[in-house]
């Protein structure tokens, strides 16, 4: 199958090949929660809620006292992919983009801050198009910075393959399973610096480094949205407030 | 789940008894329920409710498959639940479980009829494609998304709501003998079938707080519930269903008191449902 | 907007934008241009010798917000003042909380903090009223002061060296809440001022403004000097076949919705707004429930547009 028209260079969904799908972010859609964002890239579809920092529920896994314990959990929901399979709940495919997440996200949140409480993220995957757990880190993100708590930086997170002899960005599904490599990337915005690094197929070695390149090119475009969002919400709950 | 003190769980009994709870409702009034349709593009059918900060999804996809040898003349369809930890953190992991499979079963229930499926409030007979070969499955899930309390009768709406946005596409058969009569399906992509809702009920619980029942309980009001009794009716005023919960035991006269009540209320939760399904309509068209 | 999903129509929609859009014009231009997001550099004389406060951190010699609010400046220090976030408490605060877990000598109570507080008994006043010793006796009796779930207003007295919040209620105006209900908003919305108790003597409502965004509005209780263990259990035994009056309960549960459409709107609550929305859906007739409903709530946005504008003028009047 071709995935970039050899004539035009366009992709299957009419996108350029160094083309993000639309974004849409959103704060504050589950109102319990401390914080919360709904994230779409495309078609994949994801809402993060974010609880704490509150008193550590479980005194068995505090492992330092000192800092925060940042715990997450993802969830794929029954109706989020286009054939409809049940999946056992803590399957490993969930419980590896938990872990992801996690890490991901703690290498931001200046844990330190804020002893002897936990931070819980939950990350509900309503849509699966391809980089779902790109969407489920910028969704967190969003959802992080609207519970208020503090993070040394906006970290964002795309993903970038290799198909027909093209460096393609912001892979979707039928992209994603085409058999070539894809490399998503989680940066830390301003910093500069990569907290996420997973490829899954080989690719030469100077060819890497422009997927690479890209997925990161993606990330800060995403980062830019981002803080846009937060900076409009921010100016409008403080207009209101008064 | 809930923890309140002495004083608050007086004052909430307090406002049952005298018809006006804390949100300023009366017993057997309902908090402001909002509906869209459409929302999960890759089903056949979605819809989002929202009932205070009680917020469900459902979505329903159908797919080709077999009728069962005990009913040829009849589809299948199966209700799954589940509970986002986005809702709360004690359903995280395998914490809403139980919760989940209680919501799914009391919603087979009343919706699906018994195994039979004769009394199903949905038309099982209308899924079938060529009777004893194919036929529709459809897969209802519902997503609790955010709660605060009432969740069945919000996921049964959202259900209800789902399946008037649900098309079934059209299947053209075509039997060749090359295939040993295997019916071969060419399915349409532009031609729906609308699905007959008229007929799906909703779901009320009554939840009983002191002497009095009350519609539409926010979770609070639900931990000082002693018991609970859900009936799905339908248009025609028809039980479909029915499911007690809870510890205390009711007196029978109660029991058909409440669903006469319910009966009633019923009939206004479903117009208040149509006017909704017709407003999301017009705005899915803008 | 957040928290408002409401079924507005045509025309309520456009009233609610235009009340919106009227509010970020009144809003001081200052005030949104010092609006920063996570990892926005904050800009600095270096030369000042700047002090970096809450919410900013050095990055390569930049100053750096790490969330997301308004820059604050007072002389040399800079910070960030965040809107929606936890709770961030400080000493002399009077909060709202719930107790969480009775452990030696202690409280612990859910503030909306990151941490549980504490609540010593020795910090606080005993029923008996008398300054003693806490004794052994006193330390068994704690279940009949509070029980777990009891919603508590008290103040904050100061932190512990590992971080740990401890409360103190050393008078008779603190202590257990009764009959009412309790409302939970964002602490961003809650001003510190002199007064947090309020006593409604219009309406027989004691509303208490915590700072830390929990919200009691309850049916107003005599503070009786003396009271003793027993008395407070035979009350509670009676209590059962005495609920709150019933023009009470209409007071606090219109004074309930007001501070929950002013919250969703996102409005700074102060008890005169709190007291002018409830009065104003009084005044034009509209029933209690029909408060949370969409028409209540653009109504709610424009007077509250309108009463910005009015105090703007005014300000602009005083200094010609």
């Amino acid at each position: 199958m071709e995935h970039v028209n050899p004539l035009t260079g366009f992709r299957v969904d009419g996108r350029r090949p160094n083309e993000m799908r639309q974004l849409r972010g959103e704060v504050g859609v589950v109102s319990r929660a401390d914080g919360s964002a709904l994230f779409e890239m495309g078609n994949t579809r994801v809402i993060a809620a974010v609880y704490g920092p509150r008193e550590i529920q479980n005194r068995s896994q505090q492992v330092n006292l000192k800092e925060a314990l940042v715990r997450c959990e993802y969830r794929m929901a029954e109706f989020s992919t286009g054939d409809r399979r049940r999946k056992p709940k803590g399957d490993r495919r969930s419980t590896e983009i938990s872990l992801v997440i996690r890490q991901t996200m703690e290498a931001s949140i200046l844990t330190h801050l804020m002893p002897h409480s936990q931070i819980d993220i939950f990350v509900q995957v309503l849509q699966a198009d391809g980089g779902t757990r790109s969407a489920c880190i910028n969704a967190a993100t969003l959802a992080l910075a609207d519970a208020g708590i503090p993070m040394k930086d906006i970290v964002t997170s795309c993903s970038a393959g290799y198909l027909c002899s093209t460096p393609l960005l912001d892979l979707n599904y039928i992209e994603d399973s085409a058999g070539g490599p894809d490399v998503t990337v989680g940066i830390l915005a301003k910093m500069d610096k990569v907290t996420l690094l997973q490829m899954d197929a080989k690719l030469p070695m100077d060819t890497f480094e422009t997927v690479m390149e890209l997925a990161t090119e993606g990330c800060k475009a995403i980062a830019t949205y981002i803080r846009e969002v937060l900076l409009e919400n921010t100016k409008q709950l403080e207009c209101q407030r008064g | 789940m809930v923890g309140l003190s002495e004083g608050e769980k007086h004052f909430i009994r307090g406002g049952i008894a005298q018809d006006l709870r804390a949100d300023g409702r009366t017993r057997l009034q309902f908090r402001a329920v909002t509906v869209e349709t459409g929302i999960i593009p890759q089903a056949n059918g979605s819809a989002r409710v929202r009932m205070g900060a009680t917020e469900v999804i459902a979505s329903v996809k159908a797919e080709l498959g077999k009728p069962t040898i005990l009913h040829p003349g009849k589809g299948k369809v199966s209700i799954y639940v589940d509970c986002s930890p986005t809702a709360a953190p004690m359903f995280e992991g395998r914490g809403s479980e139980e919760l989940s499979a209680e919501l799914s079963v009391a919603l087979q229930r009343c919706l699906l009829g018994g195994k039979s499926g004769a009394g199903a409030a949905i038309d099982l007979s209308s899924l079938i494609v060529i009777e004893g070969k194919a036929c529709w499955d459809l897969y209802i899930d519902g997503l609790v998304v955010s709660s605060d309390g009432n969740l069945l009768d919000a996921l049964a709406a959202a259900i209800k709501v789902a399946l008037s946005d649900t098309g079934i596409p059209k299947v053209n058969v075509s039997l060749n003998a090359e295939t040993d009569g295997e019916p071969e399906f060419d399915i349409s992509d532009e031609d729906f079938l609308q699905f007959d809702t008229s007929s799906v009920p909703v779901i009320v619980t009554l939840t009983k707080v002191g002497k009095h029942y009350i519609v539409d309980a926010t979770s609070e009001e639900e931990s000082q519930m002693s018991s609970a009794v859900s009936v799905s009716v339908n248009r025609l005023g028809q039980i479909c269903g029915m499911t007690k919960r809870g510890g205390a035991g009711l007196d029978p006269s109660v029991i058909f008191d409440m669903i006469s009540v319910a009966k009633h209320v019923s009939q206004r939760f479903i117009s208040l449902l149509d006017s909704e399904i017709a407003a999301a309509e017009a705005a899915d068209a803008e | 907007m957040r928290d408002l999903h409401l079924p507005l129509n045509q025309t309520q929609r456009v009233r609610l934008e235009a009340a919106l859009h009227e509010l970020q014009t009144l809003a001081p231009a200052a005030a949104s241009a010092a609006a920063v997001t996570v990892a926005d550099t904050i800009p600095v004389n270096h030369e000042d010798n700047i002090l970096k406060g809450h919410g900013t951190t050095d990055q390569d010699g930049e100053v750096v917000a790490t969330l997301c609010g308004v820059v604050e400046r007072v002389n040399k220090l800079v910070y960030v003042r965040t809107l929606r976030a936890r709770y961030k408490p400080e000493v002399g605060d009077i909060i709202v909380g719930r107790v969480i877990e009775i452990a030696p000598k202690r409280w612990r109570l859910e503030i909306n903090f990151s941490q549980d507080a504490v609540l010593m008994l020795s910090s606080m006043n005993l029923p008996d009223g008398i300054q003693r010793r806490r004794t052994a006796v006193d330390e068994l009796n704690m279940r009949s002061i509070f029980e777990e779930n009891d919603v508590v207003c008290a103040e904050v007295r100061g932190f512990q060296h590992d971080g740990s919040l401890h409360l103190q209620a050393r008078s008779q105006k603190y202590g257990k809440l009764k009959r009412g209900q309790l409302l939970t908003v964002p602490p961003y919305l809650v001003k510190r001022r002199k007064q947090h108790f309020h006593h409604l003597e219009q309406y027989d409502v004691d509303l208490i403004l915590g700072c830390n965004g929990f919200i009691w509005v309850g049916e107003h209780v005599v503070v009786n000097e003396i009271t003793t263990f027993n008395e407070d259990q035979e009350k509670l035994s009676a209590e059962v076949e005495t609920f709150t009056p019933m023009e009470t309960r209409k007071h606090i549960c219109r004074l309930a919705n007001a501070a929950r459409v002013l919250s969703a709107l996102g409005f700074t609550l102060t008890i005169e707004l709190i007291i002018q929305t409830a009065e104003a859906s009084l005044s034009s007739n509209v029933k209690i429930n029909d408060m949370l409903g969409a028409e209540f709530y653009v109504q709610t946005a424009e007077t509250e547009a309108k009463r910005r504008a009015d105090l703007l003028g005014r300000k602009k009047g005083g200094a010609r």
